[in-house]
C-alpha cells in the first residue's frame, strides 16, 4: 500500500470536507464503508476483485452507497474505480482522520481499564487529559481485564499506567535490575 | 761428500803406483837381464841350493803386480766398491725414506690419536650440553604445562563462579516471577469493582504529564 498516495487522496477529500463543512459525516462514510470492507467478504471481494469490471463495480457501489453516504465520499469512490486505487480506501480513511486530528488539535488517546469505566470517571479522566496535554481528547475506551485493576493511558508515544499489571509489571522490572546489578 | 772426492783421490793416487810400476817393470827387467857382478855370485849359491832367485825379475814381477792391481782396481774394483757405495747409499736412503714415513706415521698416528681425543671430548661435551638444553627445555615445557594447567584450573573456577551466579540470578529472577504471579493472583481475586474504582480516582488525581 502506497501511504504517499494515500494521503494525497485523504488531503484532498479533507480539504473538500472542510469546505463543504462536513467533516465528521465524511469520517462517519468512511468508517462505515470501511467496516464494510472489513466484516463483508462479498463486498470486498466485489471491491477488491480485479475480475470485476469497473462499470459493475461503481452500479453495485451507487446502488448501496448513493443514498446513505455523502457526495464528496461517493465521488471519491468513483476516483478510486476509474484510478484503480480501491484498494488504497483504509489507507485513505486512516489518512483522512489523522489529518482530522492534526488539524482540529485532536488527541487520539486509547483509554484501557479493566472494568467500564463510569461516565463521571470518564469525564474527569477526559478534562484530565486535556488538561495535560493541552489538546482536545479524542478517547478509545477499551476494557481489558488482563490490567487487573486501575487505568492506562496511551497516546502518540506515550503510555499513562495507572493499572495494577503496569505496577506488577514496573516492580518485576525494578526487582530485575536490582539482582542484576547486585551481581 | 765423501763420495765425490774419494773415486777422484783414488785415480789421483793410480797414476804414480802405475808410474811406479812401470818403472819397476823397467827397471826389473833391466836388471834381470843386466844382474850386477856382485850378485851373480849370491844368485849362484842361492841357484845351488836349490832356490832360483833373481832380484830383476821379482822387482819386475812387484812392477807387473803394482800395474796389474791398478788395472784390476780401476776396472773391477772401483765400480764394484761404487756400485757397493751406491747400493749402501740406496739403502741407506731407502731406511731414510722408510725412518722418515715411520716418523710420519708415528706423527700421524699421533694426530689422529689427539684428533680422535678431541672428537671424543667434542662429543662428550655436545652430549653434555644437548643434555643441559634438553634438560632446561623439559623444565620450561613442564613450568608451561604447569602453568597453562594453572590457567585453565582458574579458568574454569571462573566459570564455574559465573555459572553459579547466572544459576543464582536465574534463580532468583524465577523467585520473583512466581511472586509476581502469586501477587497477580492474589490482586486479580481481591480487587473488586470498589477497589477498581478507587485505583482509577487516584490515577486520575495523581497523573501527570510524562517527561
Amino acid at each position: 500500500m502506497e501511504l504517499r498516495v494515500a494521503r494525497r487522496y485523504a488531503k484532498a477529500l479533507y480539504r473538500v470536507a472542510v469546505e463543504n463543512n462536513m467533516v465528521a459525516a465524511v469520517e462517519d462514510d468512511l468508517n462505515g464503508v470501511n467496516s464494510l470492507l472489513e466484516n463483508d467478504d462479498t463486498f470486498r471481494d466485489l471491491l477488491l476483485a480485479p475480475t470485476y469490471g469497473r462499470d459493475t463495480k461503481e452500479k453495485v457501489l451507487e446502488k448501496a452507497f448513493s443514498d446513505r453516504i455523502t457526495g464528496v465520499t461517493m465521488q471519491l469512490l468513483r476516483i478510486l474505480l476509474v484510478k484503480r486505487r480501491e484498494e488504497e480506501f483504509p489507507a485513505i480513511r486512516e489518512e483522512f482522520i489523522r489529518i482530522r486530528r492534526f488539524e482540529g488539535q485532536v488527541l487520539y488517546a486509547e483509554i484501557s481499564s479493566s472494568e467500564i469505566l463510569s461516565e463521571q470517571h470518564k469525564k474527569s479522566l477526559m478534562e484530565k487529559l486535556t488538561k495535560i496535554t493541552g489538546k482536545t481528547v479524542e478517547p478509545n475506551f477499551v476494557v481489558n481485564p488482563n490490567l487487573i485493576g486501575g487505568v492506562k493511558v496511551s497516546y502518540d508515544n506515550y503510555v499513562l499506567d495507572g493499572s495494577i499489571r503496569g505496577g506488577l509489571n514496573r516492580l518485576r522490572d525494578a526487582l530485575r535490575y536490582d539482582l542484576l546489578k547486585q551481581n | 761428500m765423501s763420495e765425490t772426492t774419494e773415486p777422484t783421490k783414488r785415480s789421483g793416487a793410480a797414476i804414480p803406483l802405475i808410474v811406479i810400476g812401470l818403472a819397476l817393470m823397467a827397471g826389473g827387467g833391466w836388471l834381470a837381464m843386466n844382474p850386477p857382478e856382485g850378485l851373480k855370485g849370491f844368485y849362484e849359491s842361492l841357484e845351488h841350493q836349490g832356490i832360483a832367485l833373481d832380484f830383476g825379475k821379482t822387482i819386475s814381477a812387484i812392477g807387473v803386480f803394482m800395474v796389474l792391481f791398478q788395472v784390476i782396481k780401476g776396472f773391477f774394483f772401483n765400480p764394484l766398491d761404487e756400485a757397493i757405495h751406491n747400493r749402501t747409499s740406496e739403502l741407506e736412503s731407502t731406511f731414510s725414506e722408510a725412518e722418515t714415513l715411520r716418523s710420519e706415521i708415528k706423527t700421524m698416528r699421533s694426530e689422529y690419536e689427539t684428533r680422535i681425543v678431541k672428537t671424543e671430548l667434542d662429543a662428550r661435551e655436545q652430549i653434555q650440553a644437548q643434555l643441559k638444553e634438553a634438560q632446561a627445555l623439559a623444565q620450561q615445557l613442564k613450568t608451561e604445562a604447569a602453568a597453562q594447567a594453572e590457567e585453565m584450573k582458574r579458568a574454569a573456577s571462573a566459570d564455574i563462579a559465573n555459572e553459579r551466579d547466572k544459576v543464582m540470578r536465574e534463580l532468583q529472577i524465577n523467585v520473583v516471577n512466581l511472586t509476581l504471579q502469586a501477587t497477580e493472583k492474589l490482586l486479580g481475586e481481591n480487587v473488586d469493582s470498589e477497589k477498581n474504582r478507587k485505583l482509577v480516582e487516584e490515577f486520575i488525581t495523581k497523573v501527570e504529564a510524562p517527561i
